[in-house]
């Protein structure tokens, strides 16, 4: 029987689960460990579901949770992110695989922060000011990462960029 | 707002601009271009990351013994033959903390323009903030190049630029940060350690090991 805590808790973290699942993928490009990673971000957010407050932030709470988790680096998680230098892109788990390899490409090549900030903000749909919360950064720094990112990742998204930045 | 205002807003947050870049965008016939390409790239990055999720994902997540059942399955050996691998790697795999990455963000992208804008400094305001902490800050530390109030993850503490044997360092006296242990993080080619001190902490930063090693050494013995 599904208590009245739990239908509270699934009915607010529901809508959530494929995107969070989504985060933890990019986090550690490999479907098993995003899956674990969720895993325990979900069970984390079930016991400290009744501290929460604001219910309607769930998804950046649950977010915050998994970010940690992933960086914490105590759980085995942690230790199969794939090397920068791996291809793990399996074509069935992408709509676009060529696309995805692409882009796959242009994240690694990014610095760390600014992944974290740019996979926040396109899954996650934060703010910035939500992202430096959450990064324990200044919304500054968020800022400056997320265009830095989304620069370097401009050819990756459109071929004919390179010319146009010539003529704008 | 000027065009490379715009841009750099618009990169930062293309869905979510404010009254004031909207504006530019209607005006600026180069901008609504800019705009428009951004949002289609953000179009093409979301989908890209839409990455299918596993059938039943929704239900295996929200079934709490899920996680001990898997464990006891296939991943069980996996698991244990990775044991020996996550255990050398956990060893050698130096964790950042957020604060102390915060601190080498600080650095990075604030340092320059919080000396920029500093008023004249205030010796005694470092020094009591210091005492504060517990932490003294002897001649050995090295010249004190720039001191003045930094704004710092929503509180204010005092912030030092030093000029060791070894090197540049800042040092960050955060006395509203208080640490249950020392943290460390490296990025920008930055290292940054975080010591706790009474009801606080401070943050060294500096691109050269030796001179962190220098600076914390000397906090200790104070
Ligand atoms: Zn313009």
């Amino acid at each position: 029987m599904l208590g009245s805590r739990q239908a509270a808790f699934e009915a607010a973290v529901g809508d959530c689960l494929e995107d969070l699942y989504r985060y933890a993928y990019w986090l550690c490009r490999d479907r098993w460990q995003a899956e674990d990673l969720a895993q325990e971000t979900v069970l984390r957010a079930w016991r400290g579901w009744p501290g929460l407050r604001e219910h309607r932030a769930v998804k950046g709470w649950l977010f915050t949770i998994l970010y940690r988790e992933f960086a914490r680096g105590t759980g085995r998680r942690r230790l199969h992110v794939v090397p920068d230098d791996e291809l793990h892109i399996e074509p069935q788990d992408h709509a676009d695989p060529a696309l995805a390899i692409d882009v796959d490409r242009a994240l690694r090549a990014l610095g760390e922060e600014s992944r974290h900030a740019l996979l926040m903000q396109v899954l996650g749909g934060f703010s910035c000011a939500e992202i430096a919360s959450a990064l324990g950064a200044s919304e500054g720094a968020v800022m400056t990462r997320l265009t830095r990112a989304r620069q370097a990742l401009r050819r990756t998204l459109q071929p004919d960029a390179g010319r146009e930045a010539k003529e704008g | 707002m000027n065009c490379l205002e715009f841009r750099r807003v618009a990169l930062a947050e293309p869905r979510r601009l404010e009254a004031e870049a909207a504006r530019h965008a209607e005006q600026c016939d180069a901008c609504k271009e800019f705009l428009v390409r951004a949002l289609e790239d953000e179009a093409r990055l979301a989908r890209a990351l839409r990455v299918r999720a596993p059938e039943g994902l929704r239900a295996r997540l929200l079934d709490r013994t899920a996680a001990a059942r898997r464990s006891r399955g296939i991943l069980a050996l996996a698991a244990s033959l990775l044991a020996a691998v996550a255990i050398a790697l956990v060893l050698a795999w130096p964790r950042n903390d957020p604060l102390a990455l915060a601190g080498i963000d600080f650095v990075v992208f604030e340092e320059a323009q919080a000396i920029l804008e500093a008023k004249p400094a205030d010796p005694g305001e470092l020094r009591r903030v210091a005492a504060q902490l517990g932490v003294a800050l002897p001649a050995q530390l090295g010249e004190l190049r720039y001191i003045g109030p930094c704004p710092f993850q929503g509180s204010t503490g005092q912030h030092a630029v030093v000029k060791t044997a070894f090197g540049k360092a800042t040092l960050m006296l955060l006395p509203d940060r208080p640490l249950a242990s020392r943290a460390v993080a490296s990025a920008h080619g930055l290292e940054a350690v975080v010591v706790p001190a009474a009801g606080g902490s401070v943050a060294i930063i500096s691109g050269s090991s030796r001179s962190l090693e220098h600076i914390e050494m000397l906090l200790k013995s104070s």
